[in-house]
């Protein structure tokens, strides 16, 4: 059993932001997340993009934004649990929480902080091929060095699969398909890969992928003509976007409206301490931006922070006021 | 603050939308689609998808002649429909609900061309 003082569940900006003031305030702290990255809306939707509304950033990639906000917890050494979606909150005699995970994994906590955004994530997976997940087929590219050399067949019209495509076809021999005939990711970007060196396959559909250890060649399918074609390749970027479904964090007994959860001027929740912040909560007047995610992410941690330790202040005192406190190992409860 | 499907959708039904929406929050009509104003979350991913122009933030509708759009959108969903006793409300996903087959009775009444 893994325990902790403050678990966040959801590795979106409000949550990693969270996790950063759960660290300032030298608590130990897990981040859980179904997605293996984190980043959450973010990652999922719009990594490439330029964010401008975020405080002290004129402009901001998604992903370094991301990056910045992992940087930053880096120090306070959390628990990252990627790729494990919790399932169950259940509270403890002593007044702790305890976390169940899909894989039958459990987190103990003190205090627990929803940060779950628009809610779970899931690829919207290839309608064939999946059996070749994680031995060629991919719907993440973690590092692009990776793929360098290589033959790689990217799936998508959007923003994330001509993203992908224009990322790669730079070090690897890259075919883009996608079942249209017009693409709707950024002209820019689109531009850009149609004058580079990739293969374009529009209005077509992956049949079948075939391999033996690891995928070697996809069957494309004209949907024009009907006629099928076998692409040779190494890898399979099926980047088809992702649906996220609220619904598991809303089974957990939280009062909500509209599918949000209802949160106090504290980020309390209905349930006693579980906290929740970012766009999965709401209030009258809340307003769904990144910039007021963070302020409540701060709200919720240092509430938490109270309920943890009642003679402590909410307020943490100032950031500028020296080295923070180094947080406890995770897993030594306080 | 939702994106709207506009009665340029009727009889078009591309349905590209579908595919796109991160939260599955767009719903089949009989002769457009519709999409659940509390579920969206304002991506926009639609309105880059729609081949016919028909998916738009209710911001730039307002003040257009196609603002009628975002009040029947939500009414697809808090009104009873031709044939139902109850309003869809949040049914939290189009997938597993299906195709309604009705529209608003403001769109079924519109001309075919």
């Amino acid at each position: 059993m893994t325990r902790c003082d403050v678990a966040v569940v959801g590795a979106g900006p409000a949550g990693l932001f969270a996790a950063v003031y759960a660290g300032m305030r030298g608590l130990s702290v897990a981040v859980v997340d179904a997605l293996p990255e984190p980043g959450g809306q973010i990652t999922a939707l719009y990594p490439e993009k330029l964010i401008r509304d975020v405080a002290g950033f004129p402009a901001v990639k998604g992903r370094d934004l991301v990056r910045a906000l992992v940087e930053q917890l880096g120090r306070f050494s959390p628990r990252m649990l990627l790729g494990h979606r919790a399932t169950t909150l259940d509270d403890l005699a002593d007044g702790r929480l305890r976390l169940g995970f899909d894989d039958g994994a459990e987190l103990e906590a003190g205090a627990v902080v929803v940060t779950g955004g628009i809610g779970t994530f899931s690829p919207r997976k290839l309608p064939c091929g999946e059996e070749f997940l994680g031995r060629g087929l991919t719907y993440f590219v973690r590092d692009p060095a990776e793929l360098a050399g290589s033959r790689v067949l990217v799936v998508g019209g959007g923003d994330s699969a001509l993203d992908w495509a224009e990322t790669l076809q730079h070090s690897a021999d890259v075919t883009l398909v996608h079942r249209r005939d017009s693409f709707r990711a950024h002209q820019h970007t689109v531009g850009q890969v149609l004058a580079g060196p990739a293969t374009v396959r529009t209005n077509a559909t992956v049949e079948c992928l075939d391999g033996d250890a690891r995928v070697t060649r996809a069957t494309l399918r004209d949907t024009v003509s009907g006629e099928t074609t076998e692409v040779p390749c190494d890898h399979v970027v099926a980047a088809l976007g992702f649906v996220a479904n609220p619904g598991p964090l809303l089974q957990w007994g939280l009062a909500t409206h509209d599918r949000k959860i209802v949160v106090d001027a504290a980020m309390r929740t209905s349930r006693p301490g579980v906290f929740a912040a970012g766009d999965i909560c709401t209030y009258d007047g809340r307003v769904p931006l990144i910039a007021v995610g963070f302020g409540e992410a701060a709200t919720a941690v240092n509430h938490a922070a109270v309920r943890l330790d009642p003679t402590a202040s909410t307020f943490p005192g100032h950031s500028t006021d020296g080295p923070a406190p180094a947080a406890r190992p995770v897993g030594v409860p306080a | 603050m939702a994106y709207v499907i506009t009665d340029a959708c009727v009889d078009i039904l591309d349905r590209a939308c579908t595919e796109e929406c991160p939260v599955d929050c767009i719903y089949e009509g009989d002769r457009k689609m519709y999409i659940n104003p509390v579920e969206c979350i304002d991506c926009g991913a639609c309105e880059q998808a729609c081949p016919t122009g028909a998916a738009l933030a209710d911001r730039m509708l307002a003040g257009t002649d196609a603002e009628w759009n975002t009040a029947d959108n939500a009414g697809f969903f808090t009104q009873a429909l031709p044939g139902r006793e109850t309003p869809l409300g949040i049914p939290g996903g189009a997938t597993h609900l299906g195709a309604v087959g009705v529209d608003t009775e403001t769109v079924a009444a519109l001309p075919r061309t």
